[in-house]
């Protein structure tokens, strides 16, 4: 096995995606800057139009045309930078090295073969001296999802449900064992026993197999269960990022604290729940200077029509917001009158 | 957890499933033919009374005209249709279509049999040939979609798709055995040679082959072209796709991948446009003076023909039904999900 025993860390730096449009090359990604610490699971929320699946896929140097990584790099530990690779190189860094999984309403699985045969047609592509091995391995982690693995490698797509067919989705992605795992939305289109299921194999099997996980998904619920650390998207920026339970309890971009207060509570008056104003921006409403967020915002300031907010970084909390940025000077001039 | 329905084929289900195709087959045909038998002898123009009255104007007399009707013709209808129809339900049991009319006391079966070699080979060969250059050209016009090579090869499917056969074969003609006289214009053989296993008559077989079959393909290949082409990029915007890519799948892997799923649509109309070469090209059998199943209806149906159009109705009616059962047998091989008539 050539990969590394130790789960690699990956570091995207000043990530930009840009799309072609009839209007000109737009930015779907831009500027992002976002470290997966060893180990953990770091997930990305967003609303649709974020620019978050694209991120995920960046990490395979996998943006579709007519998208096409401007600028940028992600790092991988043990690879180097992702986005210099190109043809076998890459081909072979897929899958080995970073797995990917995807929605599990999207079909992943070829509906003319049975899993088992996707599976050798997977070890053929990455000359697996020994097939039987590989199959044996398959069997193992769908035993430690729950499933028979037998029954489902002799399966055809079709024959599998939503939840079994994530799980086969996340063996494809870990049999080669690849360190490195991106889940695009795991959980959507999945009933909510089976979300559960999943989020708790997504956590074991992380453990387990000392992995660096991305979890990409809009659903910030899944996100609290699952992650380590969390990445807030809007308009194809991070505009927040910090640990998980900090994030959540004390949001600081205006957006994060507007996302939170628009889930329903089971408990309480579910009028409590406000949604956002307005609508996520388009790849072509999006303004090209200034704050992506300033149309939807209730701390809008001059500053935000002009200029671009820094990402401000204190005790491993980062938020870029010009509001926030202001406050925060205010309240150290004070402690220091 | 739901649990999913198991698909595997068993030998007694495929049994059952061939069973079931093979009746409904036969009672298709039997319809057909009971329809095409009572509507051809509503045709205006009856041959045999036409023979028998045209006799008795000449001075004959009824008993003379109609012993030498029945001499001309081997025999005389007798009875009410629905006896005629009972006689001919009979026969056809025995595979017996009766004698033709236009050409006096041949069996029916034997001319449609003569008129079948000079059909189905190049016809087959056309239509195979016009598949597998089509289906290539789609997958090649679809993935280079954004490029010169794709755009002239769409472009080539929609003008030879737009063209009527004649117009081809016309120009074809006109081309190799007018302008530049390197193949022959018409007929299936020539007649110097002694039918057999021989290279002189095997050689001049194919030299006359060459038009018609080029003909035919030309004709249909802008069909399979267009169609691969739509359902290749189809396919290549299912997500099973691009996973393959992101799994790190060889370009091999992922290439079948998108060819087998593209091409299995395809599979019913090529099994569809076999069943129906038994109908004949009549364009390309007149251009190229080939005596097929094609100018075999034709003839019969100007010259009121009743055994013979009974016969070649039949024969197209039995070689599109087979077609069918043939095409639906063969989705439940090569689909996965027809097999287990699952849904998803």
């Amino acid at each position: 096995m050539t990969s590394t025993t130790h789960a690699p860390g990956v570091r995207i730096r000043d990530l930009t995606v840009v799309y072609r449009t009839p209007a000109g090359e737009l930015p779907a990604v831009r500027g992002v800057d976002l470290e997966l610490v060893p180990g953990t699971i770091t997930g990305v929320v967003g609303e649709s139009g974020s620019g978050k699946s694209t991120l995920a896929l960046s990490l395979l140097n996998a943006v579709q045309p007519p998208g096409r990584i401007a600028a940028g790099a992600v790092e991988i530990d043990g690879l180097g930078d992702v986005l210099t690779l190109g043809g076998e190189d890459l081909r072979r860094t897929r899958g080995r090295q970073v797995g990917y999984v995807f929605q599990a309403a999207q079909n992943s699985l070829n509906p003319l073969k049975t899993i088992g045969k996707q599976l050798l047609d997977l070890g053929r592509s990455h000359d697996v001296a020994d097939p039987r091995a590989l199959v044996r391995d398959a069997k193992v982690l769908l035993a430690r999802m729950g499933l028979d693995g037998g029954r489902v490698l002799d399966s055809y797509q079709h024959e599998l449900s939503g939840g079994m067919r994530q799980r086969v989705g996340i063996m494809l992605a870990l049999v080669l064992n690849a360190k490195v795992v991106v889940l695009d939305e795991p959980t959507t289109a999945l009933d909510m026993i089976t979300q559960a299921t999943i989020l708790r194999i997504i956590r074991e099997v992380h453990e387990e197999r000392e992995l660096t996980t991305l979890v990409i998904t809009h659903d910030v619920g899944a996100i609290a269960e699952v992650a380590d650390g969390l990445a807030v998207m809007y308009g194809g920026r991070i505009v927040e990022h910090g640990p998980v339970r900090k994030v959540l309890a004390t949001p600081r971009h205006p957006y994060t604290q507007g996302l939170i207060r628009a889930i329903p509570r089971l408990s309480g008056d579910i009028s409590l729940a406000r949604a956002l104003p307005g609508r996520p921006p388009t790849l072509g409403t999006l303004p090209a200077q200034g704050c992506v967020f300033r149309e939807r915002c209730e701390r809008r300031l001059a500053v935000c029509d002009t200029d671009d907010p820094v990402v401000i970084t204190r005790n491993g909390r980062s938020v870029a917001c010009h509001a926030v940025e202001r406050a925060a000077a205010v309240a150290m001039r004070k402690e220091y009158a | 957890m739901t649990q999913t329905t198991r698909g595997r084929p068993r030998i007694g289900a495929i049994a059952r499933k061939v069973a079931g195709h093979v009746v409904r087959g036969l009672v298709m045909i039997w319809v057909v033919a009971t329809i095409s038998f009572f509507i051809i002898r509503e045709i205006p123009g009856n041959p045999v009374l036409g023979q028998y009255e045209s006799l008795i104007q000449k001075g004959m007399s009824p008993d003379q005209a109609e012993r030498a009707t029945a001499v001309l013709y081997g025999f005389l209808p007798t009875g009410s249709l629905w006896q005629q129809y009972l006689g001919y339900m009979g026969s056809l049991l025995h595979l017996d279509l009766g004698r033709s009319l236009s050409t006096p006391g041949v069996e029916v079966t034997t001319l449609i049999g003569s008129a079948a070699r000079w059909t189905v080979l190049p016809v087959l060969a056309g239509t195979l040939l016009s598949f597998l250059l089509g289906v290539t050209m789609g997958v090649y016009a679809a993935i280079k979609r954004s490029g010169k090579l794709g755009d002239m090869l769409a472009l080539s499917g929609s003008l030879l798709h737009g063209v009527p056969v004649y117009v081809i074969g016309l120009l074809l003609t006109a081309i190799f055995a007018t302008l530049w006289p390197i193949l022959p214009s018409g007929g299936p053989v020539d007649v110097e040679f002694t039918p057999g296993l021989n290279p002189g008559y095997v050689g001049s077989l194919l030299q006359h082959a060459v038009l018609p079959v080029v003909t035919y393909t030309l004709a249909s290949y802008g069909g399979w072209i267009l169609a691969m082409k739509s359902n290749v990029v189809a396919v290549l915007g299912d997500d099973f796709i691009l996973a393959a890519e992101l799994r790190g799948m060889t370009r091999g892997i992922v290439f079948r991948y998108l060819a087998r799923n593209a091409i299995l649509p395809l599979f019913t109309i090529l099994a569809l446009s076999i069943g129906m070469l038994f109908g004949g090209s009549i364009f390309i059998e007149e251009i190229f003076n080939y005596p097929g199943l094609g100018l075999l209806l034709v003839n019969s149906i100007s010259s009121r023909d009743y055994a013979l159009m009974g016969g070649t109705f039949l024969v197209i009616t039995i070689g599109i039904v087979v077609a069918n059962i043939v095409a639906d047998l063969l989705y439940t091989v090569i689909d996965p999900r027809v097999r287990s008539g699952g849904a998803a």
